[in-house]
């Protein structure tokens, strides 16, 4: 019960940090509600998917989600999918990893910080093989029902 | 307007429309593909143009057409997505037979003066932000209030000290060492409950997502040098951070003999 509450805690608190990076990035204000709705269901994946497989997994699967509803959304609303992409990805960049790297690398415990190094670089992988794939499905596939 | 000045105009309106979009955050092929659409809209079929993460060159003429170059150095600027949209916006009306080149004209000056947000509203809003992060991180309710601040004193020192001030690589030290130092401060005085939770609501802020998600997106296009260099700029601003935050923790670690976490 407490693990449910914290997921939807986690998520909205993911869907207002979003709103918070696309005012940061500019994004016209109202595709706002959007940014908020692809980082919150990024974020969300993320943490259903992390009990079951590594950080880079999950990583992979909630930038695949979030790529993809970024293009559908972007063909929808008529606009750059660039504008739904950066402040959607911004939850799942290796910010913690990168802390923990240096940490441990300052205080020498050379063994771990070479581990969560790894790790971290090993999510932004996940993420760049993510964007890939997904910018490489054709565009005909987020047309499919669009009526305008 | 004779024949030759109206290609020139036409030239000039394409590249402004392309450093504006290059300006504010768009990739690489965007930008060659609003450049050439304008041109080739209004009629200037000889057009072509070579985009760079920080340059575009754009040349016209032919048998039939006008020698022209033009050549526009664009400094690496802060990211407005809605200028983006607004000049995406504005092409698609353009192929759509919607503009006039005068109207696309005034309409692109527009765009280019519309402005961003008052910084206390960025500030404002990098603090709710990191706030939101520390609480996505295992931050209590006390870490969120934490994290607001830090992360509103953040953008307030990137604001007004960092930007006229400093080079991108100092300020990004400058800002992670201050993140750092106010974590821990926060940490031992008790106001903060989980030191990871508050410097991950500070660094988030700081971690270059435009540069690393438009670097990807350049070098998937094929776009080699400007995905490099934007690589780059993203690979250096990490490694400003972990410089800044380790500087700090280890200066901790040498006056107050270590964080306990």
């Amino acid at each position: 019960m407490s693990s449910f509450f914290n997921i939807i805690t986690q998520t909205l608190a993911a869907a207002v940090a979003t709103v918070g990076f696309s005012l940061l990035f500019g994004t016209p204000v109202r595709y706002y509600p959007f940014c908020g709705l692809i980082g919150g269901a990024g974020w969300f994946f993320y943490i259903t998917a992390l009990p079951f497989s590594s950080a880079s997994a999950a990583t992979f699967l909630s930038t695949v989600i979030v790529i993809f509803m970024s293009r559908w959304f972007a063909v929808r609303k008529h606009c750059p999918v660039t504008i739904f992409l950066i402040s959607g990805l911004i939850p799942l960049v290796p910010g913690n990893g990168l802390y923990w790297a240096t940490y441990y690398g300052v205080t020498g415990e050379l063994t771990m910080a070479f581990q969560t190094g790894l790790e971290a670089f090993k999510v932004a992988v996940a993420i760049v093989l993510g964007i890939v794939f997904v910018l490489e499905i054709p565009q005909k596939v987020f047309t499919i029902g669009n009526k305008n | 307007m004779d024949q030759a000045k109206y290609e020139q105009e036409i030239l000039l309106l394409a590249l402004n429309a392309g450093r504006i979009l290059l300006e504010n955050g768009a990739e690489v092929t965007r930008v060659e593909d609003t450049v050439l659409r304008i041109c080739r809209h209004y009629g200037l079929k000889s057009a072509s143009s070579f985009v760079l993460s920080n340059g575009i060159f754009l040349t016209s003429g032919s048998e039939e057409e006008t020698q022209f170059a033009k050549v526009q150095q664009i400094p690496v600027n802060a990211a407005n997505l809605s200028r983006v949209a607004d000049v995406n916006q504005l092409s698609r009306q353009i192929s759509a037979g919607l503009c006039t080149l005068e109207e696309a004209k005034a309409a692109l000056e527009q765009i280019d003066r519309s402005p961003g947000f008052p910084w206390w509203v960025q500030a404002a809003a990098a603090g709710i932000s990191g706030g939101c992060f520390s609480a996505m991180f295992g931050g209590h309710l006390k870490d969120f209030f934490c994290s607001l601040i830090i992360g509103f004193l953040l953008q307030l020192f990137m604001l007004k000290l960092g930007k006229p001030c400093f080079s991108k690589i100092v300020r990004n030290i400058l800002g992670s060492a201050l993140v750092t130092l106010l974590s821990i401060f926060c940490y031992r005085l008790g106001l903060g409950f989980r030191l990871e939770a508050l410097m991950t609501g500070g660094i988030i802020l700081l971690v270059p997502g435009l540069a690393f998600t438009n670097g990807i997106r350049d070098i998937a296009a094929g776009d080699y040098i400007s995905g490099s260099v934007r690589m780059m700029d993203a690979v250096l601003v990490f490694f400003s951070i972990a410089l800044g935050v380790g500087f700090i923790i280890a200066l901790a670690n040498q006056i107050i003999g270590g964080i306990q976490l």
